[in-house]
This record gives structure tokens, sequence and C-alpha cells, in this order.
């Protein structure tokens, strides 16, 4: 097929570079959660989806500028991510021995906390709202058309990519710059340890979900916008996407997440132009069963533990 | 995780359709007669059951405001299904259990309904489905009855408007489940028996709102035109991608996507997508107006064709019940439903084919101008 390397093909990775991102959004905050608690906040999906929500009662309501939504967004997004620690996390974090800490039930009964909290908020939300596609106002859709040549982009495509860059690079900077993101990586590194150093543990782990969750509301509006569909369900397709970039990446890198992330859209995208796009999914847990066999500690790991 | 929570549910469906099974007794006079009615309340396709509900209620009121079946009024019993066969298969169970069911209404989807209808066919109770309208479900068994025009009457139409309309050649886009891949294939096969070419075929999986890789597939050909085999939601992330793409063939789609919900979400990128339709609101007939004052008054919202089928299959359902009075059995409900015959619904005049139990009605062409649904000489 000589002729399949056209402008076709490039739109297609185009497209794939943009799902890619979405993708990376939604990981970006997963990870952060994870590498301080060791554990998968299932209720990530679902703090996107409060994310998209929230922003669409206000730009139905009060329609100001994108950038004030996002920002009152991140703030909500915060504010469900307290909340989630709270109900979900402190409850089965109140023992801190170590042997505690080490424990399998105890993760594996976060784990199962998170989820409940994750089908309650979405049935409520369903609930409340309705199933349904929720109707988004044309002219707050992130769609309008950028042509270059024989490709298309979106305002949206630009707007996720910034906003990847930036929250990257924030988080980046958080992290390796100040007080906070010190003691987070320290919580990361060992809990107890870095309670005996003084470091308010409790407080730590609260304001990684804040931040984490803001992230992930953030990325609700945003993506929510860009592919003009807003619903109650929207959060577990992107939440399965962000887990599979986040265990590929090697669970506690973040920037490692993001590029497996952009390689999971583009492999989809392009998947789609070789078989039925019915089967792109086989490609996306394809590439996680290849990197649990040949690299146990995800891409980017950093030889913690195996994932 | 989630498999086993639904057997763990399944478990305790079962237990209660045991329960129910157990104490129900037999009916006295002054008892309501009952249907049963199984369709999707939670989950992702929950807006279809609500219609459904919705409107079934509006027609009940007024069936026993009028008297119901000489006197006698009827109630209905909903369960939720959760578009899930698993479910549905111990719902069906459950009513089949309650001698009291007379007939049962419902599910949402083909595979669904298809599900629930092997346990229907086994114990014997009337099963009219609103919206299953893969070619299979009738052939279950002698018990299964649907209001809607299926995807071996639709294609065709479709398709033979699209040949009239100058289109040579059409790029498919459907849904994987049972009914898109049968609406894609009856219309690939009258398609192609009319003459023209189908490019290409692309399924997705349920749950998909990015359409944008799939559009840039089939874009390659530069089909005429392009036919959709999907819901009004994913029509309209559809259509709206579409336009963000640029693709220039002629939209034309199953009648599933008729919702003024389509237009809401997808605003000028709908403009142009034609398709067949057998409900349209703005219809002067009386009883379409009565419906849809009577749907707005009641729920705030205009009805759309999904909800119109509820309305005719409760209808439908109702009328056979009336003509064999308040000491009916199921068998002589499946007789009478077998023998409906221009049912002035709000769908067109409905008839059922006494062996095949395929209804007959007419079709509109529609075309979205301007932000409406036209309804096209």
């Amino acid at each position: 097929m000589p002729d399949i390397f056209d402008a076709y093909f490039a739109q297609q990775v185009i497209n794939g570079i943009s799902l890619g991102l979405v993708y990376a959004l939604v990981a970006i905050g997963f990870t952060l959660i994870f590498g301080i608690l060791n554990v998968v906040n299932f209720a990530h999906g679902e703090i996107y989806t409060v994310g998209a929500f929230a922003g669409l009662l206000l730009i139905v309501g009060a329609a100001p500028p994108l950038l004030a939504v996002v920002l009152l967004v991140m703030a909500v997004g915060a504010a469900a991510g307290v909340g989630l620690e709270r109900l979900a996390f402190r409850p089965i974090r109140r023992f801190s021995d170590e042997a505690s800490l080490k424990s399998r039930a105890m993760r594996e009964a976060t784990l199962l906390s998170s989820l409940a909290v994750s089908i309650v908020a979405r049935e409520v939300m369903a609930h409340v709202f309705g199933g349904e596609m929720r109707i988004i106002p044309q002219a707050a859709l992130l769609q309008d058309v950028i042509t270059l040549g024989p490709l298309t982009l979106t305002n949206g495509n630009l707007i996720i990519f910034g906003a990847s860059v930036v929250m990257l690079g924030g988080l980046q900077f958080m992290l390796y710059r100040t007080r906070v993101g010190l003691s987070i990586r320290a919580v990361s590194n060992n809990v107890l340890g870095a309670r005996h150093v003084g470091i308010d543990t409790n407080r730590t782990i609260v304001a990684t979900f804040a931040i984490g969750s803001s992230l992930g509301a953030a990325a609700g509006i945003l993506v929510g916008l860009y592919d003009g569909n807003i619903y109650p369900y929207m959060g577990f397709a992107p939440g399965i996407k962000a887990f599979v970039a986040m265990v590929m990446g090697g669970l506690s890198s973040i920037p490692g997440a993001v590029i497996c992330a952009l390689l999971l859209g583009v492999s989809e995208s392009v998947a789609t132009d070789f078989l039925s796009s019915g089967w792109k999914d086989l490609i996306a847990y394809g590439l996680l069963v290849v990197t649990l066999i040949f690299f146990p500690q995800g891409l980017f790991g950093h030889g913690r533990e195996r994932v | 995780m989630r498999p086993e929570f639904k057997i763990l549910k399944g478990f305790a469906f079962a237990a209660a359709a045991l329960a129910c099974g157990l104490s129900a007794k037999p009916a006295a006079a002054a008892d309501p007669l009952l249907l049963g009615y199984q369709m999707p309340l939670s989950g992702d396709r929950s807006q279809y059951g609500e219609m459904f509900r919705n409107a079934a209620e509006i027609k009940l009121k007024a069936f026993n405001a009028a008297g119901g079946v000489d006197g006698t009024p009827v109630q209905i019993v909903y369960e939720d299904s959760k578009n899930d066969p698993k479910e549905a298969i111990a719902i069906a169970q459950k009513f089949s259990d309650n001698p009291r069911i007379l007939g049962v209404l419902g599910d949402f989807s083909s595979t669904v309904a298809m599900a629930a209808g092997e346990v229907y066919a086994k114990s014997g109770v009337a099963q009219l489905s609103q919206t299953a309208s893969h070619p299979d479900y009738t052939k279950v068994s002698k018990w299964q009855f649907r209001n809607i025009t299926t995807q071996a009457y639709e294609g065709p139409f479709t398709s033979k408007w699209m040949r009239e309309s100058g289109a040579k050649t059409v790029a498919i886009i459907a849904i994987q489940n049972d009914w898109g891949i049968s609406a894609a294939e009856e219309f690939a096969k009258a398609f192609a028996a009319q003459g023209g070419k189908v490019t290409a075929t692309e399924y997705f999986n349920p749950g998909t709102r990015d359409f944008r890789s799939i559009l840039t597939k089939i874009g390659r050909a530069k089909p005429d035109a392009i036919y959709l085999c999907m819901f009004y939601e994913e029509g309209a992330s559809a259509l709206q991608q579409a336009k963000q793409l640029n693709v220039k063939s002629a939209m034309f789609s199953t009648s599933s996507l008729y919702s003024p919900k389509l237009i809401e979400l997808g605003g000028d990128s709908v403009n142009g997508l034609r398709m067949a339709s057998t409900f349209v609101p703005e219809n002067p007939a009386p009883e379409v107006q009565t419906f849809v004052s009577e749907y707005k008054a009641a729920y705030n919202d205009a009805p759309n064709m999904f909800a119109a089928q509820a309305y005719d299959a409760v209808g439908i359902m109702l009328d056979a019940l009336k003509a064999v009075g308040p000491k009916a059995t199921r068998a002589q409900l499946r007789d009478a439903l077998a023998k409906t015959n221009n049912y002035p619904g709000v769908t067109g005049k409905t008839s059922f084919d006494p062996e095949t139990r395929e209804p007959a009605k007419e079709l509109a062409k529609m075309e979205v101008k301007g932000g409406k649904f036209v309804v096209l000489p």
C-alpha cells in the first residue's frame, strides 16, 4: 500500500496526538495521587466528570471567559478532591504503624472505597442531571476549525496541548522547586520517615489530592468542550486509558505517563487505519501487556517496585 | 470487579423473584391487571428508559381514566434492566414467575430484548418491544412482537432515496451491537443491489464519542454519502467532528437519530442530515398533537421518536388486553396482539403480520434544515 502515508495518514497522527493529550491530562493527576499513596484512585474519572459538569453550569449560568472557567473548575475539583480524601481514603489511613502501611489489605480496602465513591458519585450525577448528554452552548465549544493545507486542527487541540504543557511544567516545578513539592516527594518516598522529620503527612496528602483533582477537573471541562459531550458516564473511558498510561509509564513517573498516553493515543488512531475501529482498544491493552512482560517496571519506572 | 457485582446482583434478583413467586396470590376480582415493562432506568442508556416510562405513564393514565378493561384498571410494573442481558434474563424470570403479569413490554436494545425473549418464549408470555429492530428478534418465538419497523424495511428505503439523490458510493459508520450490525448489513445489501458501491463499513464500540479517526479513514475514498447507524448522542458527536474534519459527503442516518436533542447537541453541524422516520411531532394529526402536548405538560420536554414508540407499544398492548377482557390468559393476550390491525398510533397506522409478527408502518422522509426537522414531500 504505497499511498497509505498520505495526508489522511498525517491527519490520523494528529487525531492520535489530540486523543493522547486527552489521556495525558487525566493521567497527570492520576499518577500524582498514586505516587504518594501507592493506591489507585478509582474516583479520578468522576472528578473529571464533576469538573465537566461544574464548568458547564458556569458557562450556562455566567458565560465567563474560558480561563476563568478553567480556574473556577480547578477550585471545584480541588474541593472535590479534598472531600474524596476525607470520605474514601482518610478513614482507612487511621492506623499509621509500619505493618498497616505495608499491608495489602489496607491498600485493597482503599482501592475499593474509592471505587465505591466513584460509583455513588456517578449514579448521583446521573440521577440529578439525567443520563443523557448535556447541551453545550455552541459558542463555548472548542471546535473552531484551523485548516493547514489538507489537514485540519481545532482550537481545542491547541488549548488541550497548551494545558498539558502548562500542567506538566507547573507540576514538575512544584514538585522539585517548592516546599510543598518537597514534602509530597518525601511522603511518597516513605510516609513514616517523612513523619519522623516533622512533615504533616495528612496535610501533604490532602494537598496532593487537591492538586491532582484540580488537574483532573480541568481536564474534564476542556475535553468536554473539545469533544462536544458532557454526560455522567464520560469519565470512565479516559479513566481506564489514563490508568493504562500510568502503569505503562512506571506507576509514579508523571512524564512517563504523559509519554505513554501520547503513545496510546497515536497507536489507537493509526491502528484504525489498518484495522476495524472496534479493535482499537485491543491495541491499548496489547501495548499494556507487552510492556508488563518486557518492562515489568514500566517504561519509565525507577526500579521502585514491580508494576 | 464488575462481573462479580453483576453476578451478586443476579442472585439478589433471582432470590427476589423466588420470594415474589412464593408470595403471589391468585388475583382478586378488584385487583388491577398487571403488565410488566423492562427497560434501562440506570446506566448509560437510562435516558431511553426514562422516556419509555414517561410515555407509558401518559398512555396508561388515559386508558384507565377511560374505564380500563371493562372497568378493571391496568397497572404496569417497571423493572430496571440496565441495558444488560444478564439483568434482563433475571427480570424476565421474575415477570414469568408472577402469574398476575399477563404480558410484557420492552426491552430497549435488540441484544437485551432477545436475551429476555428466550425466557418469555419458554414461559409463554407475550413480549412487545418498542424498539428492538434486529431481524432475529421476532424469530425467537411466536411470543415476540415489536412496534418498530426493522432495518430490513428501513435500510432499503433510505438506500433507494440515496441512489435517487445521485449518490454512487457510500461509507457506513455503525455501532457495534446486534442492531448496528443488522442496520449496516441490510443497508449495504440494498445499496449494492441498487447499483451503488459501499466503500467502507466501520463499526465502533458503544460508548465511543470520538469519531475523528474513523471519519479520517473513510474520508480517503471520498464517498458521495455517509450512512450513520447509531443513536442521537453518538450522531451529534460524529456530525460535529465530520464538520471539523471538513468531510464533504452527504449525510444520511437511521431513524434512531431523530430527536430534538440532536439539533440542540449538534448545532449547525446537523443541518443537511437526512433520515427516514415514523414519528414527527409537527404532524398535525390530533392523536400526535394530544401526545405532544400531554408529554410537554407532564415532563416539560418534547417527546422524541423513542417516547412515541413506547407510547404506541403500550397503546397496542392495552388495546389487545381490552379485546380479551379482564379474565384474559397470557395465551389469549398473545393471540389478540397478533390480530393488531391499523392501530391508529402516533407513529403511523400499525398492523402486525399474523404470521411473522412484523409491523407495517409508513415511513416519512426528513431532513434537518436551518436547525429544524422538516418532513420532505
